[in-house]
This record gives C-alpha cells, structure tokens and sequence, in this order.
C-alpha cells in the first residue's frame, strides 16, 4: 500500500480536534503500510525560521529541529525526505504559513507534502510551531505549537512526526517513545539505558557496575522493571525514573527472579521465578508479592508476555525438550503450544494488535526474528540468517519492530517495519546494545 | 525538563473552529521529564563487591572467587589449574551430564568428603546463543544437575548452593563452538565459612 493523504479524513480529524474530542480514525483507514512495492510519500521539510530571540542556538535549532523530523520520517520507511540541498527557498526569509509562500518552489523539486514552522528562543525555553501543507492542493493539513526546553527540542519533533503519520494513517506515529535497553557499553558490565529512538535523551538507569537485564518498561512510562545481580542473588527492581525511588522483588521462600512483565492495566507483573534449579511463572503485584503461581513444571519455564486484553500471556516452555513457545489462558490456566517448527524459539511478545506474536528463531545455527499468528500456522520470517537478529519488541502501535543484531559487529539496536521491510539501525555505542524494550507512547 | 505542548491559538483559530478544550490546556505537563539521578547507596550492605569479600580461609583462593566477583575485578572467571574442584561440561541447550561430567564430580565428591567444613557454591553458565533469561534458566538447570549429582554421592544438600550466571559471564568471548563449548560449563567456588542459603 502507498501512503496516501486521507482525504475525506484530514477534515473529520481537524474537526474532531476543533471540538473537543479525541482524533479517532473510522474503521478501514488505519491500514499498515507495508511491502517492498509501497511508494514513498515525497515529503520536504524546510529547516525552521527564528521568528524571534536571538540565541547561540539559533542555528542549531534551525536545521536540529528538521533533522531530528527528517530522522523520524526515514525510519517509518513511508516518507522519502527530498534533499535539503535542493530547496529553492531562504528559510529564514519565506513564510511559514498559507499564503506567505509561493507552493511551487516546492512542487518544482517534487515535492508532495511539505513541513515548515519556526521559532523563537526565551531563555530555556523554545516556542515551536510547525505545519503540514499538501503541496498539490495548496492546504495546510494541520499545525500545533509547542513549547518546552531548548534542549529537549528533538522531542518536539518527535511529536509532529507523530502528527505527520497521524495525518496519512489515522493512527499517531510512535516517534515520541523511548527504549529501555541492556548495555554494556564496551566494559564488562551491563547496564539498562533508556533512550529516544534516536538516541537522544539517553539516560543510564543503572549503575551498579554488575549484571543488569530484562527492562521492561510500565504501561505508564513512568517505571521499568528489570532483573539485576546487584545484591547478588539475582531478583527484580522496579525503578521509577521521575522520582529515583526503586522497590526491590524478594521472592518469599529464596529463589531468584529472573525477569518480568507488566500487566497492560499496570496492576500486576507476570514474572519468573527460579529456584531449586526450576523455574516458573508467578503473578505478581506492583510490590512484588506473590498474587499466584501460574506454572508448576519440573522444567524451564521463562520469559512470559501479556496478551493486549490481559486475558492470556504467551511465555517460553522446554516441555516438550526444546524451548517453544507457548500460550496459557490466564482465567483457565490451559497451556496450547504454539511453535512447531525449529528446534529454539524464545523471547515472545505479542503484538499490540493482538493478532501475531514475534519471536526469537534459530534457524540454520543462527537466531532470526519470526512472526506467527496467535492461533498458530505459518511463522514469517522477517531478518536474514547471515547474522543473529534477536530480543524483538513490538512499537506501541504494532506497526515496528524493535530488535537487536550483530549484522555489522557488535550487537547494536535495530527497527524494522512489522513486515520486516526497512530494517534500520538505532544505536552505535562502543559495546553490544540489547533486550530492547519499547515504551508505550509517552506524553 | 518540562515540556508543554498545545495547540496553538492562532493556528488552531484560524484553522479549524476550536474549542477552549482543545486548545487552551496543556496537553502535556509531565513534572520532571528528566530521569532522577540513579542512586545505589541503598544497596551497599548487600553490595556484591562488598559481600564476599571476607576471606576466611585460603579455600576460596584455591577455587577463585564467585564469577561475579572476578568479573567484577576485572579477572578470568576461569577455574584456576590449581583448582581442587574442576568444572563440568554440558552439550548445547542440556542440562543432563556425560559420563565425563559425572566422572568430573566423582573426583570432586571426594574432595569435598575429604574436606567436610568446605561449603561450596555450584555455578550454572551457559554459551552466548540462545537469549538471556533462557540461558539463565539453563544455568539454573545445570548447577540443580551437578548438586544433585553430588548428593546421591553422599555430599549434604546444605553444602552445596546453586546460582545461574546464564550467559553472561563467559571465560571465552570468541564466536566459535571450541569457545562455546568451554562457557558451558558448572564451576564450583568454595565459600569457606559462607551460608549457603
């Protein structure tokens, strides 16, 4: 499918915000936009005028802003960026809204859609706004200001991409998310980070000089759950990141957790618990206490994840004497296998749609990342078998995957679209960056 | 960081009919966008680097501290030569001992019935493949397989405890199976005068 305005949509849309309510697509526009064979949209994104307030950062907001767009319409593999080289105007001097500059000289370089905006520095803080025109129509589509920080202007960005993707899809895209990622940034140790996609904003969650592992974020962004040897005994902290405070997990009758995930509601975690050389699954609440255990088998028992509805988790069995993956029904308690094919398939989540379930595969001595749909059938596989590919995490809106790969040396953070098309690399540290998790859409 | 984010008046009027609920509030208003500074110093008392650093005898050195700990200091997790107590061997995603492996515990059974006060810690790694809470569920396996190996030989249960280190602790970093094949593996660390709880 090729990304096209929604035409009877962008009214619906911009009237649904002019009263009040939520922008909601309805049914048959929020299509994925997959496939090798998609077109891209043709899109400019003019660096910004400093409408006011002169700033040493001017000029790096001018074009960072635009970049920082630039980056986000690249990676959702829908938008081809036409080079800036090519802009016949002086973006400090032309207009930024409807009737202010002249549409051809964007149509001239072939230019469909059209980004520009301004702004103007006060202290710390920036005022951004930005529009969307429709080059062969001659509208604006939509603009928003912004305010915030200087320095988190990439966030800014971030949100009018979203915005942008919104505006073609009827879905908001994900740009203003982050992920919570293993790193151990060339040394010995590994440390959960949390970062934008691109890298901004990067924050060391831990620091403890030990093993850390398993982020997973709270559906509320606020906290990432993760499982680290920092006392020793391996077990689960649960950190919040606006306010620093962590609660530690401490299963009750020894053992370890070994990592763990939230409910989508946030109210309970599903966890793994060893102990006695088994492990099993145990619902926990926020605190850590034992709710109940899930799973009662001699053998290894990892890495739950929730179904979207909260009603069934798909986690990772050897009872049949190889790691597949499997799906329980929470209210029943009944397990069903679900991977059939390949002797190795692990780290499962399922998909914000609730439709497929991505996975670890290995595959010819190599792990890949696989799809498979919830009631079974066919896996797709989505990354090549010349490098390792593994730890896939779904974006919040189903559309990407995040995963890691070795494909150029070390393992560094990778996106692709849900299909496996536009497989683009995130992270370039010195070490391995890995176990991405990704966030829901924050604010 | 704060950030607010709104539409603005002017776009908003003179684009689309707007109400004072879609434009006016703050659609955003995180308090304190920017992580709180990370602070450990809750954990000290249980802080690895301090825990066991308290030799109480020279056992420990003959084995090499926890892998952990050896990490921790920058050295080899590998069992040194001198080691009474040798490690043992496993196949890719198994946990069930060769004929080697149990031969391997034999001689360290012995070692432990001739040194009754030794208590030791059984540690389960695993080679880098595979994904990582797997692979410290396999360690977890292993050392179970090894410590009950060595209690049907008549070693007390409450001498022996297990921990999984998964693959994350490797004493060979090369991509190859004869570096595989030397992660996978069950060390054995005396923690003299240690609880094995």
């Amino acid at each position: 499918m090729t990304l096209k305005w929604l035409l009877a949509m962008g009214g619906l849309l911009l009237m649904a915000f002019g009263t009040g309510h939520a922008a909601s697509a309805p049914p048959g526009v929020t299509g994925e936009i997959v496939g090798q064979g998609g077109q891209r949209f043709p899109i400019a994104v003019s660096p910004l005028r400093n409408l006011g307030g002169n700033s040493a950062e001017s000029a790096r907001l001018s074009t960072g802003i635009a970049d920082a767009m630039v980056h986000d319409l690249e990676l959702s593999g829908w938008f081809k960026v036409l080079d800036r080289s090519a802009y016949m105007e002086n973006a400090q001097t032309s207009g930024i809204t409807l009737g202010t500059f002249d549409f051809k000289d964007w149509a001239t370089i072939g230019a469909e859609g059209l980004v520009k905006g301004g702004f103007s520095v006060q202290g710390d803080e920036v005022a951004v706004e930005l529009r969307l025109f429709d080059v062969y129509q001659n509208k604006e589509r939509v603009g928003k200001r912004y305010t915030g920080r200087v320095r988190d202007y990439r966030r800014i960005a971030h949100k009018f991409v979203d915005e942008i993707i919104n505006q073609f899809t009827g879905v908001p895209g994900v740009f203003n998310t982050r992920l919570a990622y293993v790193s151990n940034s060339g040394g010995r140790f590994k440390e959960i980070f949390v970062s934008h996609l691109d890298g901004s904003e990067k924050f060391q969650v831990t620091d403890n000089h030990t093993i850390n592992l398993s982020p997973a974020w709270s559906p509320d962004g606020r906290s990432v759950l993760y499982s680290s040897f920092k006392d020793r005994n391996q077990t689960l902290f649960l950190f919040e990141l606006y306010s620093g405070k962590e609660i530690k997990f401490t299963p009750r009758g020894g053992g370890r957790y070994l990592s763990g995930k939230f409910s989508p509601d946030g109210q309970t975690i599903v966890a793994t618990l060893e102990s006695g050389g088994n492990t099993n699954l145990y619902l926990l609440d926020r605190s850590g206490n034992v709710i109940r255990q899930l799973t009662n088998n001699p053998g290894i028992e990892v890495s739950p994840a929730w179904s979207p509805d909260g009603k069934q988790i798909v986690f990772v069995s050897d009872r049949s004497g190889s790691p597949q993956l499997y799906v329980m029904d929470l209210a029943s308690g009944n397990s069903r296998r679900l991977t059939y094919s390949g002797s190795y398939n692990t780290s499962p989540e399922w998909s914000p749609k609730g439709d497929r379930i991505v996975y670890t595969g290995r595959v010819a001595n190599r792990f890949a990342i696989f799809t498979i749909p919830v009631d079974g059938g066919e896996p797709r596989k989505l990354t090549a078998e010349s490098f390792d590919s593994e730890d896939p995490t779904w974006s919040p809106d189903g559309r990407f995957i995040a995963f890691t790969s070795n494909r150029a040396g070390k393992y560094h953070l990778y996106v692709m679209q849900a299909g496996g098309d536009n497989q683009r690399r995130l992270t370039g540290s010195g070490g391995d960056d890995t176990k991405p998790h990704w966030s829901p859409r924050l604010d | 960081m704060k950030i607010r984010i709104r539409l603005a008046g002017h776009v908003c009027g003179l684009m689309f009919f707007c109400s004072l609920a879609a434009c006016a509030p703050s659609v955003t208003d995180k308090p304190g966008a920017t992580p709180a500074p990370r602070s450990d110093s809750d954990t000290s008392a249980n802080d690895p680097r301090a825990g066991e650093g308290q030799r109480g005898g020279t056992k420990e050195s003959e084995t090499g501290s926890s892998s952990l700990k050896q990490m921790q200091e920058g050295k080899s997790s590998a069992t040194p030569a001198s080691s009474p107590l040798k490690d043992v061997f496993y196949e890719f995603d198994r946990y069930d001992l060769s004929a080697d492996a149990r031969a391997t515990l034999r001689a360290n059974a012995d070692w432990l019935k001739s040194n009754p006060s030794a208590r030791v810690e059984i540690e389960g790694h695993c080679d880098e493949r595979g994904t990582n809470e797997y692979n410290l569920a396999l360690g977890a396996k292993r050392a179970q397989a090894a410590r009950e190996f060595l209690t049907t030989l008549g070693i007390p249960a409450d001498r022996l405890s297990t921990i999984s280190y998964g693959e994350e602790i490797p004493v060979c970093r090369e991509p190859t199976e004869d570096c595989w094949t030397k992660n996978r593996r069950a060390r054995f660390v005396i923690l003299q005068g240690r609880s094995t709880s």
